[in-house]
């Protein structure tokens, strides 16, 4: 907890305004898009559907113009736990057949089969990273509440309160990074009163203890924010979600539902690419080297 | 289901305190090797004390759900892989409010103090046992182990979060705790 830089880890929330083609999609499209391609990169299994997905993602975070090397930023807090992740893989795969084996020590095999189970996993990994911060920095908060409550209202007939679920969303999202600026700031506010934040020292009760007087103020600084936006909100007249009519319109337009058709193709594709396409045979294609 | 103004607005704070905690990783306390002691369970005890089971679930379920985009986006150690199942990051944590909620509502009349208190245990427990119960039906890990890791982190996280809650509620309410104004 040394560092009090917190802000930098919300980074993958973050919007960056750079009017692309992308971002002038219709928010539902996205979200639809993005579950689909959220899919077909978790059950996906096969490694040229992956790796071709994989450069998909860096091709559109190209097309939103969003710079290459602050989208890879987001990747690296997991890049360790990626990385360790890969190496048990590498390891722990049972050989299918000797053939496979490149090199055996005790139980531990490298395998042909544990080499590709690593390579895919490091890249489903990055193009889920990728795809989710494209998602974010395309389409800004409120776009995707407005989406998202679009989506749900067919579910209001059967009493799920689309809007309000939205709004409870919105005000969550949004008051994240305050909170992380607030923190940051009592941080340094009661380190400098001499309050000893170093990580890990201490014992486990000494440890509890250190989080009391960050946490306790964080909760009621929040509680006595929510007062005031509530109060804000019924002086303004909000009565709730019934009835009520929006400023903004979504309207989707044709380059919408290509995108749409095109982000279906897509999944079938990583899915499918090497179930029905191609037969990888990546030890019999090193076996000629 | 209707909601408040209140209810939103409450629902959607402690939202954010839960996602928060979890991002920053300020929610969780390293213990021994790869578990950690959790607080990122109390904001849906506190938000579903003070306004209600529904608020409760709500928040439960936005916790859930940034469990399980933490564990597929950042993940932070070798447990958070359990967390990509939604059986074991979103189910569970439906149900901290609940019990917490309707402990508090049957002890409220005896005693608030000991009302949020035990909520705040019976919450913690729900999450705890939910949390453990579903990575050992979904097979992740075996049931020793997860009895063992209950058994270890339960106590001081159920202590925690007790003095959390008690430590924002009660000065929140106002509650009457031998001096002071009663406000409730």
């Amino acid at each position: 907890m040394e560092d009090f830089e917190l802000l930098r880890h919300i980074t993958i929330g973050q919007y960056l305004p750079t009017d692309s083609p992308l971002h002038r999609l219709d928010p539902r499209v996205k979200l639809v898009a993005f579950t689909l391609l959220c899919g077909a990169f978790i059950l996906g299994s096969g490694p040229a559907g992956i790796f071709m997905g994989l450069i998909v993602m860096l091709g559109l975070l190209v097309l939103a113009r969003v710079p290459l090397h602050y989208a890879l930023q987001g990747l690296r807090p997991a890049l360790p736990w990626l990385l360790l992740l890969a190496v048990l893989q590498l390891f722990m795969v049972r050989p299918a057949t000797q053939s496979d084996v490149i090199w055996s020590w005790g139980f531990l095999n490298l395998t042909i089969g544990g080499v590709q189970m690593a390579v895919v996993t490091l890249c489903r990994f990055g193009a889920l990273i990728l795809l989710v911060s494209l998602l974010t920095f395309s389409t800004d908060v409120t776009a995707l509440t407005h989406g998202a409550e679009r989506l749900l209202r067919p579910f209001q007939r059967i009493g799920l309160p689309a809007h309000e679920l939205a709004l409870v969303a919105t005000i969550a999202l949004r008051y994240v990074p305050l909170l992380a600026r607030e923190m940051e700031q009592v941080m340094k506010a009661q380190a400098s009163r001499g309050a000893d934040f170093g990580r890990g020292h201490g014992g486990l009760i000494q440890r509890v203890r250190r989080i009391f007087p960050l946490v306790i103020p964080l909760f009621l600084t929040s509680l006595e924010r929510a007062e005031a936006l509530v109060l804000a909100m019924e002086t303004r007249c909000y009565t709730g979600g019934r009835g009520r009519s929006h400023l903004i319109q979504l309207r989707s337009r044709p380059g919408d539902y290509v995108t749409l058709g095109i982000a279906l193709l897509l999944t079938l594709a990583i899915v499918g690419v090497d179930r029905w396409l191609l037969q990888p045979n990546l030890g019999g294609w090193l076996a000629h080297l | 289901m209707k909601l408040t103004v209140r209810q939103i607005v409450i629902a959607g704070v402690m939202s954010a305190i839960a996602i928060f905690l979890g991002a920053s990783h300020l929610g969780f306390i390293p213990f021994l090797a790869g578990t950690a002691i959790t607080i990122m369970h109390v904001p849906v005890i506190i938000g579903a004390v003070l306004e209600g089971p529904l608020v409760g679930v709500i928040i439960g379920a936005l916790f859930g759900i940034f469990s399980l985009i933490q564990a597929n986006i950042a993940p932070t150690g070798p447990g958070d892989l359990l967390f990509r199942d939604p059986l074991v990051s979103i189910f569970p944590r439906l149900f901290i409010g609940l019990t917490a909620y309707y402990l508090y509502v049957l002890l409220k009349r005896w005693n608030r103090i000991v009302a949020l208190g035990g909520a705040a245990v019976v919450g913690t427990l729900t999450n705890t046992v939910l949390v453990l119960g579903m990575i050992g039906l979904r097979g992740y890990y075996p049931w020793p182990i997860l009895v063992t890791v209950g058994l270890t982190n339960g106590p001081l996280e159920i202590v925690a979060a007790v003095l959390i809650t008690l430590a924002v509620v009660i000065p929140w309410r106002q509650i009457e705790s031998g001096r002071g104004k009663e406000g409730f």
